[in-house]
C-alpha cells in the first residue's frame, strides 16, 4: 500500500467519529429549519420534541453505554424541572401559589438559563446519590430498582408542599422565555457533551464490560464505578431536560413527569436505536415526525380533495405500535446500533463497537 | 387492640390480592423470562367485563370476566411475546412495557377516559361482627378466595402432570424441555393461568372500588412487579411471598403512618424495595446469593 492511500486511510478514521457529530447536529438543524416554515403550532411541538431529544441522548448515554436498563431518568427531569420552577417563578407569585415552602426557597432566585444549569446540577446530585446503591444491580433487578426510583421521586414531588404545589397540583407561573431556537441549541449541546463523553474512559470502559462483563472485571475495570460515573454524567443532561421542559411547558405537575414519559421516550430511544447516540437522535426526530403527522390527521387533512381523518386517540396507539412492531422485527432500531460516518459506509469506527446481542 | 385486629385483617387481605397479582407475573416469568408489565392491562379488561356486564347477573359476569382475561393473556403471547423468544428479560420488559401502555389507549379509545362504575358485588362491602371486632367482609373474602385458589393451584401444580410439567419449566426451563415437556403447551398454559390469576384481582378490586378505568391495573401491577422481584421472580414462592409482603407493609403503612405522612406510603414501599434489592439482588426467597438470571 503506497504511503499516501495510508495517509488517507487514516485521516479518515480521525475524521470518521468527527464526521457522525456533525451530521447529527446538521439533522437536527434540519429538522428545525424544516418545521419552522410551518408556523407556529409546530414550532410548539418541535420544541417539545427538543426536549424529548435530551431526554432521548441522556437514556442513551446511560443505557446504550453501560447496556443497564433505566426507568428512573425521568426522576432525574422531574426534580430538574423542579429545580427550574422554584427558582424562576416571581417571588410575590411563589408567596400566593405555594404557600408551604421552606422559607429559604422563596428568597432564592436566578436568571432562567442559570436556573437550568442549576436544575442539571440537582439531576446530577440526585444521580450521584442513588448511584453507589443502584449500580450494582444488573438486568431486570436493576430496571426494577430505577422504577423504584420513579415512583419514589414521584411521591415525594406529588406530595410534599414544603418544596412544591399542594398535593397532585401543579406549579404554574413559569416565564415564557424560551423558544425552539434556544432549545435547539441546548439539544446540539446535549449532543456534543454525549458524542465527547463516548470517549473518554469511563465510556470505553463500560461498553468494553457490555460486551463482556467476565472478561472487563477480569481486566481489572472497575464497572461500578464507571457506572456510577456515566449514570451522574447522564443525570445532569436529564436534569437540564427537565428545566427545559418546565419553560417548554410552563406549568409542572409530578403526573406529566412520570411512567408515560418514561415509556415516550424509551419508546424513542428503542425505535432510533439504543446502542448508538444517532439511534436516540434519529429515534427522537422520527418519532416526533411521525406524532406530528398522526396531530394532523387526527385534525383532519384534505388530499386530493378527500377529506382524511382518523378517529380521536388513534395517536398514541400508534406510537405504541410502533415500538411493539419494532421490538419484534428489529430490536436494534432505525441505526442498529450504528453511528453515522462519512462517507456512509456500513464500516464500524473503532472505539464504537457494535453489539451482538 | 381490636383496631390493631382490624388493619391486620385489612393488609392481610392486601397483601393476598398483592400476591395473587405476583404470582400471575411470576408464573409467567419462570417460563419465558418475562415480567409481564400488560399482567395491569388484563386485569384491566377483566374488571371492564365485570363492570359492564354485571347488571346481567354474577353468574354471567364473572365467567365471562375470567373468559376475557385468558383470551387477552394468550392474545398477547401470540402476538407480541412469541415472537420474541432470543430478547433478553429488560428488552422483554420494555415490550410489555409497550403492550400495556398500548391496551391502555385501546380501553381509552373503546371505553372512554372516565371510569365506568357499577355495584360489583355490593353486599360484600359491608362489615360484619366477629368476636366484638368489626371486619371488612370484602377483607375476609379477599382473603378466603386468595387461599382457596392457592390451594388450587398447588393442587393442579403438584398432583397433575400438566401441572408438573409447569413446574419443571419455571424451575429449568431448558432441562424441562431436553426431558422431553413440550414448550408451546407449558407456554400457552402458564398465560392462562397467570390470565384466570388477573381475573380473581380484577373482581376484588372492582368490588372495592366499584369502577374502573383505562388505568385501573397499573397501580397494583407495578406494586406487583416489584413485589415479585424482591421475593425471588426465579421462583414461584418467591413471587407470591414477595407480592404479599409489598401490599401487607403498603396496607399497613397506610393505617398506622401519622397523620400526613400516609401519602407517601408508597414511598416508603419503593425505598423498602430498594434496599431489599441491594442486600439480595437475587430475591428474598433464594439462598444465598443465588446466580441471578440475566
Amino acid at each position: 500500500m503506497s504511503t499516501p492511500s495510508i495517509i488517507k486511510r487514516s485521516l479518515r478514521y480521525r475524521l470518521a467519529p468527527g464526521w457522525s457529530l456533525v451530521s447529527l447536529l446538521l439533522l437536527v438543524l434540519a429538522a428545525v429549519a424544516v418545521n419552522s416554515l410551518f408556523g407556529k403550532s409546530n414550532q410548539i411541538a418541535m420544541q417539545y420534541a427538543l426536549v424529548d431529544l435530551l431526554i432521548v441522548v441522556a437514556l442513551q448515554m446511560f443505557i446504550g453505554t453501560s447496556g443497564v436498563l433505566s426507568f428512573g431518568h425521568v426522576a432525574f427531569v422531574a426534580v430538574g424541572a423542579w429545580s427550574v420552577g422554584l427558582l424562576t417563578i416571581d417571588p410575590t407569585l411563589k408567596h400566593a401559589l405555594l404557600p408551604n415552602l421552606f422559607p429559604f426557597l422563596y428568597d432564592i432566585h436566578a436568571p432562567w438559563v442559570l436556573a437550568v444549569f442549576i436544575g442539571g446540577i440537582v439531576g446530577g446530585l440526585l444521580a450521584v446519590i442513588v448511584a453507589p446503591a443502584l449500580m450494582r444491580l444488573n438486568g431486570l433487578q436493576a430496571g426494577i430498582a430505577t422504577f423504584a426510583l420513579l415512583g419514589l421521586v414521584n411521591q415525594v414531588l406529588t406530595y410534599w408542599s414544603s418544596i412544591g404545589p399542594e398535593s397532585g397540583q401543579s406549579m404554574v407561573g413559569i416565564p415564557d422565555v424560551l423558544n425552539v431556537w434556544v432549545t435547539m441549541l441546548f439539544a446540539m449541546g446535549a449532543i456534543v457533551v454525549a458524542w465527547l463523553f463516548q470517549r473518554t474512559r469511563p465510556a470505553r470502559l463500560l461498553r468494553a464490560a457490555r460486551e463482556d462483563g467476565t472478561a472487563a472485571a477480569a481486566s481489572g475495570i472497575n464497572v461500578v464505578t464507571q457506572r456510577i460515573i456515566t449514570f451522574t454524567a447522564s443525570g445532569v443532561i436529564a436534569g437540564v431536560a427537565g428545566g427545559l421542559f418546565a419553560l417548554t411547558n410552563r406549568v409542572v405537575q409530578a403526573s406529566q413527569l412520570s411512567i408515560d414519559l418514561t415509556f415516550i421516550t424509551l419508546a424513542m430511544l428503542v425505535l432510533g436505536g439504543m446502542l448508538s447516540l444517532s439511534g436516540a437522535v434519529v429515534g427522537t426526530l422520527v418519532f416526533a415526525l411521525v406524532d406530528l403527522l398522526l396531530v394532523k390527521l387526527q385534525a383532519g387533512v384534505s388530499i386530493a380533495s378527500h377529506m382524511v381523518q382518523i378517529p380521536q386517540g388513534t395517536r398514541p396507539i400508534v406510537l405504541g405500535l410502533i415500538l411493539v412492531l419494532m421490538l419484534i422485527f428489529r430490536s436494534k432500531g432505525i441505526t442498529g446500533g450504528r453511528e453515522f460516518v462519512w462517507p456512509f459506509r456500513k464500516n464500524q469506527l473503532p472505539g464504537v463497537p457494535v453489539s451482538n446481542d | 387492640m381490636s383496631q390493631f385486629i382490624q388493619s391486620l385483617v385489612d393488609a392481610l387481605s392486601a397483601g393476598a390480592v398483592l400476591g395473587l397479582a405476583a404470582l400471575a407475573i411470576g408464573l409467567v416469568f419462570g417460563v419465558i423470562r418475562l415480567a409481564n408489565f400488560a399482567t395491569g392491562e388484563i386485569i384491566t379488561g377483566a374488571a371492564y367485563a365485570l363492570v359492564l356486564t354485571w347488571d346481567l347477573g354474577w353468574y354471567v359476569a364473572i365467567p365471562l370476566s375470567i373468559v376475557v382475561a385468558v383470551i387477552l393473556s394468550l392474545l398477547m403471547e401470540l402476538a407480541v411475546f412469541s415472537r420474541m423468544r432470543t430478547a433478553g428479560p429488560a428488552t422483554l420488559l420494555i415490550a410489555s412495557f409497550g403492550v400495556s401502555f398500548l391496551l391502555q389507549r385501546v380501553y381509552e379509545l373503546i371505553f372512554g377516559n372516565n371510569v365506568r362504575s357499577a355495584p360489583v358485588a355490593s353486599n360484600l362491602s359491608q362489615s360484619v361482627d366477629i368476636a366484638g371486632i368489626r371486619l371488612q367482609l370484602l377483607s375476609v373474602t379477599a382473603i378466603v378466595l386468595s387461599a382457596i385458589l392457592l390451594v388450587l393451584l398447588q393442587l393442579f401444580l403438584t398432583k397433575t402432570t400438566l401441572g408438573l410439567q409447569l413446574k419443571a419449566a419455571a424451575a429449568d426451563f431448558r432441562t424441562a424441555r431436553l426431558v422431553g415437556i413440550p414448550a408451546s403447551r407449558v407456554i400457552g398454559l402458564s398465560f392462562v393461568l397467570s390470565g384466570v390469576l388477573a381475573a380473581a384481582v380484577a373482581f376484588v378490586l372492582t368490588t372495592q372500588s366499584g369502577a374502573v378505568g383505562p388505568t385501573f391495573g397499573v397501580r397494583i401491577t407495578v406494586l406487583a412487579l416489584v413485589g415479585a422481584v424482591i421475593g425471588g421472580i426465579d421462583k414461584i414462592s418467591g413471587a407470591l411471598a414477595g407480592g404479599f409482603l409489598v401490599g401487607f407493609a403498603s396496607s399497613m403503612l397506610e393505617t398506622w403512618l401519622p397523620q400526613g405522612a400516609g401519602n407517601f406510603r408508597d414511598a416508603f414501599v419503593y425505598v423498602l424495595v430498594i434496599v431489599v434489592l441491594l442486600l439480595k439482588p437475587s430475591g428474598l426467597l433464594v439462598r444465598g446469593r443465588g446466580a441471578v438470571r440475566t
